[in-house]
């Protein structure tokens, strides 16, 4: 079988990483290679080399504006955005992870492995309507990621929460593929577009299978964005993972579920139109449910690491409002906020690594006046904060604003409200974290374990924050950069849906 | 220097920021040298202020307009202006900082280069706010000015700094996220946000709407000034707050309410403003008197201030709801009046406890003899605050009352009548606080603040009161200097408001619709999905 070039162009983003997942493990057969300083700068060199070399071939792809294909995965501009939004949390979290796992004291081959398969599997669950090439990515993206939250076999919290994990994904993933199967069912076709037509076609478009099948479809998106009730994984996967993991998973995971959301509901199922009807009012209460249930349990959090779970539950459900709302320019505003989205949670869980803390040692307490010892790190944490609450004139204000924007203008001017109230909610505990950083003397006997200890020396980590600093601020002032030059065409050469 | 002689005003907002971001990457080494720094620059600022604002035989309009952005279809236009409205305010502001700087050298020891520049970052937040001619852009400001502010109290306030730094943050974010809302309605119907363009569109719908977004406006709003019963974070606030903290929340944080009112909700939503021009009198009349009586129960000096801007603010809203030119212009100098006097009171008690580490009335006694030359500065800015004639307060608080009395409104003349003896309550707590602190015996006891006070004002802090001394009697005997300039756009702005001209604004469909899309077939507003089948086509 000969590919053509255009074939090759569409296959090459998922080839490199993969290339990489596979080369890695062979360099890791050494048994020596936590001791050997050498073979870990060449496993991490490898990875960051795979995901560079995908990210600069995917940008070359978006500037030429070519959309190539390959059977039913197409590399149009939505799934290249997806690419490289994937691409650079990746690369953020492999820089983390340096630090990080020096830090636990295990450095293993075997978690970047699994880290470019998952990226590889996410790649390609945004890049096509196919329900079995979608059903591939998902399993190809989750089971690399269940082993990933476990993956500090040392700590019996990580493999209870890897676990965990596991059995709910699971679930799910079995619901997604019942949903796949009904539609199958009845139409006959796995293509989810075609399927679409061919219901409508037949005037099955109102059947209750149809609807149950649409119906588990969803479920299996919302289980991966984190949305009530589908989200009790979140706060015990997150806290058993390493820190760069679990960013990495609050906002890959969430961006890829939410962008190939969009491309089946508003895009491939869209001649269904009471369909996708009935699933945004799913939608709208499930969102509703989410911000409640996310912010107020957010509140009473006294570790970190399970507040910044529960804040991405929220901001999933602020996602969902976007979904709400339904137009082109809302959509527009969800690419936008994962964006900034992405930089303030993998600067979040960045500054973690940053700051040196390692297993459970990640209670507010552990952060008092850490500030005032890492300025550099200390304004950051303050730019994330203020900019997941939503505070002009940060990047998370701007996603925040198009996305409420078009709720009222769609009429849901409650929604909005309560969008509004919910982020005064999530004001009081992003404000806890700069309470602890700077407001908070840390206590003595903390004081005194402190001098005991090595300084802390995380050099990449803290280079990656500022990086995600610099995002969202540029958020805040490059607004329409990011969302017309970027998230606007992604939506507009990839899914056709503004014009 | 050309581009300074065409932005004038972008410079002085975002220099401050500029010097202020600068101050914070110097080394904590060098406190004192950014100290320094961030004074000489705000000194500078004031210099410019006031040579680019009052230059040009007194305040001409200057203004700068350029579009921003569109974002989701609303173009957000970068729009700076001073006028009438805003002129002294932002002069004010420029005035206010450099001279707490100097009023509060001393009074923190730790991270003193982080305070200057969270100080001059406020002051791009403040000087932004006052000057922002759109209302996105006056958000951004609105809201980015919490987080200063937030820093100054959560980190060199008292002991229980956090709480009220946090009560504060979400007080105040609370009315004007909901503002958002409101705000983010009327943009949809007007296309934009520019306010003009907005107060059309607001006259265009219906009644009740228009009520609903006014309540949004006024709520936000209130909450900064602080109207009653939406004041609550201003005591903890202020008594928290490092002396600067509480002066320039005194001085400008809380005009910025006063001033939204009458930059934007009573222009945009006159009948709406009219309508409930009753609710916020009887508002404005319960802070009078209940801050006021608040303040007589007073144990700590501070915090008998604090409630006084309560009862001071509640005249700024009564001069306001009169609805008359006296009356509005009576508000506009009370605001000025206010940041001078509690301003200075705030300075006066910063610096007393600065020396006696106490802020107790009981603590102090016969502190007119040990420190003279404080006690004259003290009695004159009280009498300011109490509004004696020939002093600033008493010149706002007549045109105020003498507004509501001729307001024409059936309730003007007993509104006044309450709001009188608020006046002399004003003078009853200030005067009997006077009393127990700097008057009768000296307080001998060990423990007492009276026997730590051992110095008397030195030449800086004489040279920080000076200036204040002299505004209050110049305001009090010449005001005209400070109103004439507003005086015009007052009385446009009543007119319009009392007799609305006619109006023929049609409301845009929605905005977010491609502008290739005829206007005649412009669909109405879509369901969900199914309205609009044509802009999801599969591409296979």
């Amino acid at each position: 079988m000969s590919l053509t070039p255009s074939q090759w162009a569409a296959l090459l983003p998922l080839i490199l990483p993969a290339l990489g997942a596979c080369l890695i493990p062979l360099m890791a057969l050494d048994k020596d290679q936590a001791t050997s300083k050498w073979i870990r700068v060449v496993m991490y060199g490898t990875a960051l080399l795979a995901v560079g070399a995908s990210f600069w071939y995917l940008t070359d792809l978006w500037n030429t504006g070519a959309q190539p294909s390959f059977h039913q995965l197409r590399m149009d501009r939505l799934a290249q955005f997806t690419g490289i939004f994937v691409l650079v949390a990746a690369a953020l979290t492999i820089l983390q992870s340096w630090d990080h796992f020096h830090q636990e004291g295990w450095v293993k081959g075997e978690t970047l492995s699994l880290l470019l398969f998952s990226v590889t599997g996410m790649m390609l669950f945004a890049s096509t309507s196919h329900f079995v090439v979608l059903f591939l990515g998902l399993e190809l993206f989750s089971i690399p990621l269940y082993a990933l939250v476990g993956t500090v076999r040392a700590r019996p919290e990580s493999a209870e929460g890897g676990m965990k994990y596991f059995l709910t994904g699971a679930v799910a993933s079995s619901c997604f593929l019942m949903g796949g199967v009904l539609i199958y069912g009845l139409s006959g076709t796995l293509d989810l577009a075609a399927a679409a037509l061919t219901l409508k076609a037949q005037g099955l478009a109102l059947d209750p299978l149809v609807l149950a099948g649409a119906a588990l479809l969803l479920l299996g998106f919302l289980f991966k964005v984190s949305a009530v009730p589908f989200h009790q994984w979140t706060p015990d996967a997150y806290e058993a993972s390493p820190h760069p993991i679990a960013g990495f998973m609050s906002v890959a995971t969430k961006g890829v579920a939410f962008i190939a959301l969009l491309r089946i509901f508003p895009g491939s199922l869209a001649p269904l139109g009471t369909v996708g009807v009935k699933m945004q009012a799913v939608v709208a209460v499930l969102a509703v449910a989410t911000l409640v249930i996310g912010n107020l349990t957010a509140l009473v959090q006294t570790n970190v690491k399970r507040m910044l779970a529960y804040s991405s539950i929220s901001h999933a459900g602020y996602l969902m409002l976007g979904f709400v709302a339904g137009t082109p320019a809302a959509y527009d505003g969800v690419l936008f906020y994962l964006v900034i989205y992405l930089a303030m949670n993998m600067g979040a869980f960045g500054l973690l690594t940053a700051f040196g803390l390692v297993g459970e040692k990640t209670t507010f307490d552990d952060l008092r006046g850490l500030g005032w010892k890492r300025p550099a790190m200390g304004i950051s944490a303050a730019i994330f904060m203020l900019s997941l609450a939503g505070i002009p004139p940060l990047g998370g204000f701007y996603g925040k604003y198009m996305i409420f924007r078009e709720l009222v203008g769609t009429g849901h001017v409650g929604m909005a409200i309560l969008g509004v109230l919910a982020s005064l909610v999530s004001a009081y505990y992003y404000l806890r974290f700069l309470v602890a950083l700077f407001l908070q003397a840390p206590g003595a006997e903390a004081e005194r374990l402190a001098s005991d200890r090595p300084a802390v020396h995380a050099p990449l980590a803290g280079a990656t924050v500022l990086v995600c600093a610099a995002i969202v601020l540029a958020g805040g002032f490059l607004q329409t950069f990011l969302a017309d030059g970027f998230a606007r065409r992604a939506l507009v050469d990839g899914l056709g849906l503004i014009r | 220097m050309t581009w300074l002689n065409s932005h004038p005003l972008t410079f002085l907002v975002f220099a401050p920021a500029i010097l202020g971001f600068l101050i914070l990457a110097l080394p904590h080494a060098l406190g004192r040298l950014s100290r320094m720094l961030g004074f000489m620059g705000a000194l500078a600022f004031f210099v410019l202020s006031l040579a680019w604002l009052l230059g040009h035989g007194g305040g001409a309009d200057i203004s700068e307009r350029a579009p921003w952005f569109t974002l989701v279809g609303l173009p957000v236009d970068y729009a700076l202006g001073v006028d009438g409205l805003n002129l002294w305010l932002v002069i004010l502001t420029t005035f206010l900082v450099p001279l707490t700087m100097l009023g509060t050298w001393d009074s923190l020891k730790d991270r003193i280069g982080t305070f200057a520049a969270m100080f001059l970052l406020l002051e791009t937040g403040m000087l932004g706010a006052l000057m922002a001619q759109d209302l996105f852009f006056f958000y951004l400001f609105w809201e980015a000015m919490l987080i200063p502010m937030y820093f100054m109290i959560g980190v060199w306030g008292g002991d229980e700094r956090r709480y009220a730094a946090n009560k504060f943050f979400l007080f105040t974010l609370s009315g004007s996220l909901l503002w958002l809302v409101a705000l983010l309605y009327l943009a949809n119907k007007a296309g934009g946000f520019n306010p003009a363009i907005m107060g059309q569109a607001a006259s265009a719908l219906p009644f009740g709407v228009q009520c609903w977004l006014f309540i949004a406006f006024a709520v936000a709003f209130a909450i900064k000034v602080p109207l009653f019963p939406l004041h609550t974070w201003l005591p903890d606030a202020h008594v928290q707050a490092p002396t600067a903290g509480s002066v320039i929340l005194a001085g400008v944080l809380l005009k910025l309410g006063g001033y939204g009112f009458i930059r934007f909700a009573i222009p945009m939503f006159p009948q709406a403003a009219l309508h409930y021009a009753q609710p916020i009198a009887i508002l404005s009349v319960i802070a009078i008197i209940y801050g006021a009586l608040v303040a007589m129960v007073q144990r700590d000096i501070k915090k008998l201030v604090a409630y006084s801007s309560v009862s001071h603010m509640g005249f700024v809203m009564l001069g306001l709801a009169s609805f008359t030119v006296i009356g509005t212009q009576g508000a506009m100098l009370q605001m000025l009046n206010h940041g001078i006097s509690t301003g200075a009171l705030f300075l006066l008690v910063g610096m007393l406890y600065d020396r006696a580490h106490t802020r107790m009335i009981a603590d102090f006694g016969g502190v007119a003899v040990k420190m003279p030359v404080f006690t004259t500065f003290f009695l004159i800015v009280t009498l300011s605050s109490i509004g004696l004639p020939l002093t600033n307060g008493f010149v706002g608080e007549f045109w105020i009352l003498n507004g509501t009395f001729l307001s024409g409104f059936s309730w003007g003349r007993l509104y006044a009548s309450i709001a009188t003896s608020g006046v002399l309550l004003g003078a009853v707590y200030m005067l009997w606080m006077f009393k127990r602190v700097f008057w009768g015996p000296e307080n001998k006891d060990e423990d007492s603040g009276t026997h730590h006070l051992h110095t008397d004002l030195n030449a800086r802090e004489i040279a920080v009161m000076l200036p204040i001394v002299v505004l209050i009697i110049w305001m009090g005997v010449h005001p005209r200097t400070f109103v004439a300039v507003s005086e015009a756009p007052v009385t446009a702005l009543l007119k319009e408001a009392k007799a609305p001209a006619p109006r023929t604004f049609v409301l845009k469909p929605a905005v977010h619709e491609a502008p290739a899309v005829p206007a005649a077939q412009a669909p109405a507003p879509r369901e969900g999905h199914a309205a609009e089948p044509a802009a999801h086509e599969v591409h296979r």
